[in-house]
């Protein structure tokens, strides 16, 4: 997959601009506060037809216009995909070779992307919640199924609590009516479970060989599940329920009591270990920094294995909180497959080699200069 | 700006409708301005009828200007079957169907403890009471495959076990006619879960 250009208009601090990207590596170097970002977020855009920064997409449109407008030429193993999105206060259009596509989701996967921001180090650092967003997130770019899924669970989770509510007030009676709320969760349960398990044996794979070859051979990452049930990734269908089905009628006294369910997929987490340690306690900045970045880069091969298309990457403001040499591995690691696009301040540490066959773009208050 | 009070009475009656903001209900009152004067009588009268004459069925909970309604009294219907639907308009897609011949049970809603709705304030004692005797045979559940839909059908099902009747639920998956091709995904994985032999 390859971006051949990129056209914006009216968009966040940008007026207008026309980029050829060439090459497969793109790096947007300038001082903080002038559009970098601003570009690499419009490939997301591009690709995912929203914005990760922020969920409001008036804010994409440059201050005072109506409409902002983003298009981008994508070469597809040879085939060529012209891909536009059309912001205004209205709304949002998305199309693709000129045919606008009523639904988004029939538009998402034109375009792969992976990003790789700052607050991503959130995957390592911050609370489960953000854990279980990940992964949903990944698993959902590839089946929808799964998506579905976890919105019946949403939908499914409001009901029980509610019920164990009333149940607690003695506002009903029917405890039989909870068991077919049992049920229901248990069912998509397992679902869920083996989805992410199986989603999480090859992410882990992926991440262990990618942190091996950033870390020089020095770190051995483990990703692991950590469930809220006594469950374990090689239990048939009729064991994952069961062992659901004991710990409800073992905790149905507590959760009528909190009013609220307290175990499921809705209350698992994900351990990341480097050499054994757990990193959420025991990792410094630098290797959180690192594990999360070899969990993007294990998506990458992900997206690649279920598509048959390496998605592009684009690394936000990441370089400048590597070392040298994790610098250069990683961009070693990705050469040759994965076209990138870079944003940093500076272009120190990056090795004579590299910047000879990359693209440089100096960025100014929202204008773009190929450096030469 | 004075308007008639009749005509912003009519406004504001057309506005009460689902659906109907003050620019439709404008055109609306208009128009029944410029009606034949028997029309708009005929109209007048159709709605108060409907709300006067109209109740639920006893028996089914079917609406009825008769009761029980015109369903139930038919002899020529298939009295081993009820098919257990959650409003009125399934009902009547059932009905479309010209091809189900037995007895309806409306439900009126689904449960649903989020708005309060629980087994008590669907019509659930009233269903149990028709079982009691030996005639129905078979219940169809067709309620809808959304969470609240399945969990009545599973709830239902199992209230009704001790009376030893077949219970069935409705198939769901592809629609008829539709090619594979234009299904979304997850119609899909439904549908190859629920695949059967031939």
């Amino acid at each position: 997959m390859r971006v051949e250009s990129l056209e914006l208009k009216q968009y966040r601090n940008i007026a207008q601009l026309e980029l050829a990207c060439p090459e497969e590596l793109h790096l947007f170097v300038g001082p903080n506060a002038q559009g970098k970002t601003n570009i690499l977020e419009s490939f997301y855009v591009l690709a995912l037809g929203k914005s990760h920064r922020t969920r409001s997409h008036k804010e994409l449109i440059r201050f005072g216009e109506h409409r902002a407008t983003l298009k981008a030429k994508v070469k597809k193993d040879e085939q060529l995909l012209r891909l536009e999105v059309q912001l205004s206060e209205k709304g949002k259009k998305v199309s693709r070779n000129g045919v606008e596509q009523p639904k988004l989701s029939r538009y998402i996967g034109s375009l792969p992307a992976v990003l790789f921001a700052p607050e991503d180090l959130a995957i390592v650092k911050g609370s489960p919640q953000i854990r279980r967003r990940f992964l949903d997130m990944e698993i959902g770019q590839v089946s929808p199924a799964y998506v579905h899924n976890l919105t019946q669970l949403g939908k499914l989770l409001s009901q029980r609590n509610s019920l164990l509510k009333q149940l607690a007030q003695k506002r009903v009676y029917q405890s039989e009516l909870l068991e077919v709320l049992d049920d229901q969760l248990i069912q998509l349960s397992v679902h869920i479970w083996k989805k992410r398990y199986r989603f999480l044996d090859s992410l882990s794979e992926w991440a262990k060989k990618i942190h091996w070859a950033i870390t020089q051979d020095k770190e051995e990452l483990a990703v692991e599940y950590l469930p809220s049930v006594a469950i374990s990734p090689r239990m048939e269908d009729g064991d994952l329920a069961e062992s659901l089905r004991g710990e409800l009628k073992r905790l149905r006294e507590k959760e009528l009591m909190r009013g609220t369910t307290l175990i499921g997929p809705h209350r698992d987490d994900l351990r990341l270990l480097a050499n054994g340690l757990d990193l959420h306690t025991f990792g410094s900045q630098g290797q959180q920094r690192t594990a999360a970045l070899s969990l993007k880069l294990a998506e990458i091969e992900l997206i690649y294995q279920e598509t048959g298309h390496y998605p592009i990457l684009l690394l936000d403001d990441v370089l400048s909180e590597l070392d040298d040499s994790r610098k250069t591995h990683l961009l070693e690691a990705i050469r040759g497959r994965v076209q990138t696009f870079v944003t940093t301040t500076g272009l120190d540490g990056i090795d004579a080699e590299t910047l000879t066959r990359a693209r440089i773009y100096q960025v100014r208050q929202g204008t773009i200069q190929e450096q030469g | 700006m004075y308007v008639p009070e009749p005509i912003s009475k009519l406004i504001e009656g057309f506005m009460r409708l689902p659906g109907i903001g003050p620019k439709t209900a404008g055109r609306l009152a208009f128009f029944v301005l410029s009606m034949e004067e028997e029309d708009v009588l005929d109209l007048a009268k159709a709605l108060v009828r409907a709300k006067r004459d109209l109740r639920t069925c006893s028996v089914c909970g079917n609406i009825t200007d008769q009761d029980p309604c015109y369903i139930c009294t038919d002899q020529k219907r298939d009295r081993s079957v009820i098919c257990v639907v959650q409003d009125t308009k399934d009902l009547m897609a059932m009905e479309r169907t010209r091809e189900y011949n037995g007895l309806y049970h409306v439900l009126h809603g689904a449960i649903s403890p989020i708005e309060g709705i629980g087994p008590d304030e669907l019509k659930i004692p009233d269903l149990l009471k028709r079982l009691s005797d030996d005639t129905v045979q078979e219940l169809i559940l067709a309620t809808n495959p959304n969470i609240e839909g399945e969990a009545t059908a599973m709830y239902l099902s199992k209230l009704v076990k001790p009376f030893g009747l077949k219970v069935t639920r409705i198939a769901h998956g592809l629609p008829v006619g539709g090619d594979l091709e234009y299904a979304d995904e997850v119609t899909l994985t439904k549908a190859l879960e629920g695949r059967r032999e031939i």
